[in-house]
């Protein structure tokens, strides 16, 4: 009945004693059902990111993380600024987030700002490769990013740190972890976390070779709050809470040309499960306001989201065989409620449903069978029937060696956003829903060296193309059309090694990828001239490399990334160069007692590249950041080992 | 055999006369000595604007030529360029408050000579040279919230490279037109304003306020000495002295139709013209149209061109209709030559949003 993940956590390249704060340690069993998505996900490639570089990116947002650890490209306006990501060469409206299995992408925007992601917010983040919309719903055309809470081991464990940057930036995070059994029915878990960074941007040069650095400045701040009630009668009861606030100001000193972002967010939900049903019920409230020079009376805009889901899960089991059905079904009604400035009415609500079957055959012990379906409803229209089937066949597995051949058809589609359906004038009610098949084939390798090495090594082909790509046409005036087609077609390479021997670990992480992302369709007379070219700020290539070396409880880190250079019109006329950026980490925990300090500093920026923003202004050069974590744990952490 | 080397040696020594006579000629050098130069607005927010340049022997265009010679882009939006003698500006329009500025560039070869940023100029709009060392430029300010109050005219001193004084004009200034010793400062369609504002450019001072029924465009002035203005569905005629309309030809009277782009003949005895509108697909439709200057009344039934263009000059040397096409903002637009007759002669890609040419 349960499905047991080994999450190959920190342990295995981090000390104990560096990794006391972690919540995942060793080999721990994750018992997944109900929440989590990724199961039924099978043929497509997953990526988690482990804890300790969770830590190390603790003061930043999450796009630093991603930007160094896959091939996700970003569309950044500048520091602190608006980033988009383009995931798999896809838009930005074509990666789905899910906070706890919830899309946070912005109802009215349809993506989010990963500016406004700090990683303090989650304890977990996989991210999810290549259309997964059979099983997560809109938006997962080019992935999924998941971001979870995982509810933290028994006792009191209580952190405070602070991280100082240059150009007079600061991040500071207070952080409580808790968990009781009170008796031997219930076990009670919770996590509570606040956050306050101030990015003022005091940049010591206004220009580099001739570009201007764009002033800004960014208040966020946030507060986390998780619940975990577990019985031992198979029943679970969690709740979650997260604030956020994100305040923007474009060239603050410019007192009339001044520009105010402000996007806040208020996520809840409150999930039940009861042996194999589970419910969850959410309401998301996202507030952009924006203005310029007078800050006192922006624009306002609100969207609720009140999301309810009920899915239960089914299981057979051929003894025979040794194989096994499991079946997830499920339906989700979302409830929204708009209220913008920019929109023809001053309130618009609208309701979607989905309905959902997700199915994961054990077919033999050496292939792993996903079949998935998804029908949406939407007031006024209907998205497409979604279907996808994906194969996992294991075509080696010995003890020190292992080879696994994935694949993964499927299909996908994105609802409009609000916007595109309501905004005043440019909007379009009766937009179609954009719709893909993503097909794509993998092959993962594992090869144990001896005890303490081993070297991973994944290599994937994508072909996604994605029809009614809506378009905030220009040649007519903004109006938002279906009006691309675009073909996405890659290769992913991703190496990893890890050396853990005695005192010493050491490990290399290395990624690759090629992407053609490109315009099918021919709408206007001079569209000859953009079939066929790249997409803007999508880069052919890119690649990042992370390695670090630890003794005991120091360790050093050096991070690079590279990406080619990236186009900024769609005929391809005009570019932005290609850069490379690298980074230099090194920390150290000291233990006494139940305390301990983390000290890390680093180097952001290390050649000083010289980089420019979609803005065409520059970004700035080489930075410092010192933070210090100072810790209380009540008692050691639990350890679980594989039974 | 003497013989020819004498005439060798005359040839040779003719020729070096010749040369250092070119040479003490203070003609002027660069790649850029004579030509068209486009200006492209680019997209807003990207801040990629540019000045093409091309000759007008060529059929291809160089797209960039101020990021070639200096390696380093312009960085925003282009409003205008204007040149006299060997200096030439450019009007440059950030999407971020703080970066508009006037780049000051050599006209013959480019090469940027400096530049006045905020406050002085702020939102520019339009630009004209007055003799060899004055410039006005119209300004919306800063305009934050649109209201399009804080306008001005900056004059500025060419050979200081300063803002030497603004001339408040509210409503959007926009169009400049000089003659003989006045500045005529029109306004954009959706600034409010109704007027035409005349500047004294001895004493930069305004010398009158003309009230008319609509927003006003001041065309220029044609051979017989009047002055033009677009103001609506109308072209008018104006004395440049006492001020009087003499002439109003309406365009047509389909008021859902826009007139704009105007511009004279090589001759000053025509005037081409674009009116458009948008279909129920947002979709901007229309043609190209003239009328002479002593037209009683604007034949928009036969257009001259079967099309609407986001840019519309004459070159003053052939005469040849500069045509410019945006097919939208992410992507290189095009300049179109026709002869004034409407007949197509090339087409030449261009950078992003072409919006006038510049003749050199």
């Amino acid at each position: 009945m349960f499905v047991i993940i080994f999450c190959a956590g920190t342990g295995l390249f981090l000390s104990c004693n560096v990794c006391a704060q972690q919540d995942t340690i060793r080999l721990e069993p994750v018992i997944v059902r109900g929440f989590v998505p990724e199961k039924f996900m099978s043929g497509l490639k997953i990526q988690q990111i482990d804890s300790a570089t969770l830590t190390q990116f603790q003061f930043q947002n999450i796009s630093s993380l991603l930007s160094l650890y896959t091939p996700i490209a970003f569309k950044n306006y500048g520091p602190g600024q608006l980033n988009t990501a383009s995931f798999r060469g896809t838009s930005a409206s074509h990666a789905a987030v899910l906070w706890n299995g919830l899309n946070i992408n912005s109802p009215s925007l349809g993506q989010t700002d990963f500016s406004t992601i700090p990683l303090i917010g989650f304890d977990k983040l996989s991210i999810q490769y290549g259309s997964a919309a059979s099983v997560v719903g809109t938006d997962a055309v080019g992935g999924s990013i998941l971001l979870e809470s995982m509810s933290p081991s028994e006792g009191l464990n209580v952190s405070i740190g602070r991280q100082q940057e240059s150009f007079n930036n600061h991040q500071t995070q207070v952080s409580a972890r808790y968990g009781i059994s009170r008796n031997d029915n219930w076990k009670f878990s919770g996590k509570t976390s606040a956050y306050d960074g101030r990015m003022k941007n005091h940049f010591p040069y206004s220009e580099r070779r001739n570009y201007t650095l764009l002033g800004s400045e960014t208040l966020q701040r946030g507060l986390v709050q998780d619940l975990f009630f577990e019985s031992k009668n198979d029943q679970e009861i969690s709740a979650h809470i997260w604030l956020t606030r994100n305040k923007l100001i474009l060239t603050p000193n410019d007192l009339a040309g001044r520009e105010l972002t402000l996007t806040e967010a208020y996520r809840t939900m409150l999930r039940y499960r009861i042996k194999d049903l589970t419910v969850r019920t959410a309401w998301v409230r996202d507030i952009i306001d924006f203005a310029k020079g007078d800050l006192t009376n922006p624009d306002h805009a609100v969207t609720d989201k009140v999301s309810n889901r009920v899915e239960k899960d089914f299981q057979w089991n051929f003894s025979q065989s040794g194989s096994n059905v499991q079946i997830k079904a499920g339906a989700e009604w979302t409830h929204y409620r708009a209220q913008i400035a920019g929109y023809e009415k001053a309130l618009i609500t609208e309701n979607r449903g989905d309905f959902f079957i997700l199915t994961r055959w054990q077919a033999k012990a050496h292939l792993l069978i996903s079949a998935n379906l998804r029908q949406a409803l939407i007031t006024g229209f209907n998205p497409p029937f979604t279907p996808s089937i994906g194969a996992e066949y294991q075509l080696f597995q010995k003890t020190d060696y292992s080879l696994k051949l994935r694949g993964s058809y499927s299909r996908s589609y994105r609802a409009p956003t609000l916007n595109e359906r309501y905004w005043n004038e440019l909007g379009n009610p009766d937009i179609r829903p954009e719709t893909g098949w993503n097909k794509e084939i993998g092959l993962e390798q594992h090869y144990q060296l001896n005890a303490s090495q081993f070297f991973t090594t994944s290599l994937t082909a994508y072909h996604n193309r994605i029809k009614d790509w809506t378009y905030w046409n220009p040649s007519k005036s903004y109006h938002v059309e279906n009006l691309q087609q675009v073909l996405a077609r890659g290769v992913e390479l991703q190496m990893a090694w890890r050396n853990d021997f005695r005192l010493w670990k050491s490990g290399l992480n290395f990624g690759y990828a090629l992407n053609k992302s490109v315009q099918e369709k021919a709408y206007d007379a001079y569209s000859s001239d953009i079939i066929g070219k790249q997409l803007v700020f999508v880069p052919i290539h890119s690649a990042n490399l992370n390695a670090f070396l630890q003794y005991k409880n120091t360790r050093i880190t050096g991070q690079v990334q590279s990406i080619s250079k990236r186009f900024s019109t769609f005929d391809n006329s005009q570019f932005l160069n290609g850069y490379s950026l690298a980074n230099l980490l090194a920390e150290t925990t000291i233990n006494w007692h139940k305390t301990s300090i983390r000290i890390r500093g680093q180097v952001n920026n290390i050649a000083n590249t010289f980089y420019l923003n979609v803005r065409n202004n520059a970004m700035p050069g080489r930075s410092y950041a010192l933070s210090m974590v100072l810790s209380y744990r009540s008692q050691a952490s639990k350890r679980f080992l594989p039974k | 055999m003497k013989n020819q080397l004498t005439r060798l040696s005359a040839a040779v020594f003719v020729s070096l006369v010749v040369w250092s006579c070119n040479q003490s000629d203070p003609a002027p050098k660069g790649d850029f000595v004579s030509g068209v130069f486009v200006i492209n607005e680019g997209n807003f927010s990207q801040n990629n604007g540019a000045i093409s340049y091309l000759t007008r022997e060529q059929s291809t265009a160089e797209a960039d030529i101020f990021s070639k010679v200096n390696n380093t882009a312009l960085k925003g939006g282009v409003q205008g360029y204007a040149f006299t003698g060997d200096k030439g500006l450019i009007l440059i329009d950030n999407s971020a408050a703080g970066l508009d500025k006037i780049e000051f560039v050599n006209a013959n070869t480019f090469t940027t000579e400096g530049s006045i940023g905020t406050p002085d100029i702020e939102n520019p709009r339009e630009i004209v040279t007055v003799g060899a060392n004055k410039a006005y430029v119209s300004c919306w300010g800063a305009n934050s919230n649109y209201d399009y109050k804080t306008g001005y005219v900056a004059v500025i001193d060419l050979a200081t490279r300063k803002v030497t004084k603004k001339i408040d004009i509210a409503s959007g200034p926009e169009n400049l037109v000089y003659s003989n010793g006045k500045l005529f400062v029109g306004t954009v369609s959706y600034g409010g304003g109704k007027s035409l504002t005349v500047i004294n450019t001895s004493t930069d001072e305004i010398l009158k306020t003309i009230v008319l029924d609509d927003a006003v465009t001041p065309i220029g002035v044609d051979a017989n000495g009047k002055l033009w203005a677009g103001a609506g569905l109308k072209a008018l005629k104006i004395n440049a002295d006492t001020y009087v309309t003499e002439t109003t030809l309406p365009i047509g009277s389909d008021a859902s139709k826009s007139a704009g782009n105007f511009v004279f003949s090589s001759d000053l005895k025509t005037v081409f013209f674009i009116l458009s509108y948008f279909d129920a697909n947002y979709v901007s439709h229309g043609e190209t149209y003239k009328f002479a200057i002593t037209d009683s009344q604007v034949n928009v039934s036969t257009p001259v061109i079967k099309r609407v263009f986001s840019g519309l000059s004459v070159d003053p040397q052939q005469g040849l209709i500069y045509a410019a096409v945006t097919p939208s903002y992410a992507q290189a637009g095009y300049a179109i030559r026709y002869r004034a007759d409407g007949s197509l002669v090339d087409s030449i890609k261009v950078s992003v949003a072409p919006t006038g040419f510049v003749f050199k």
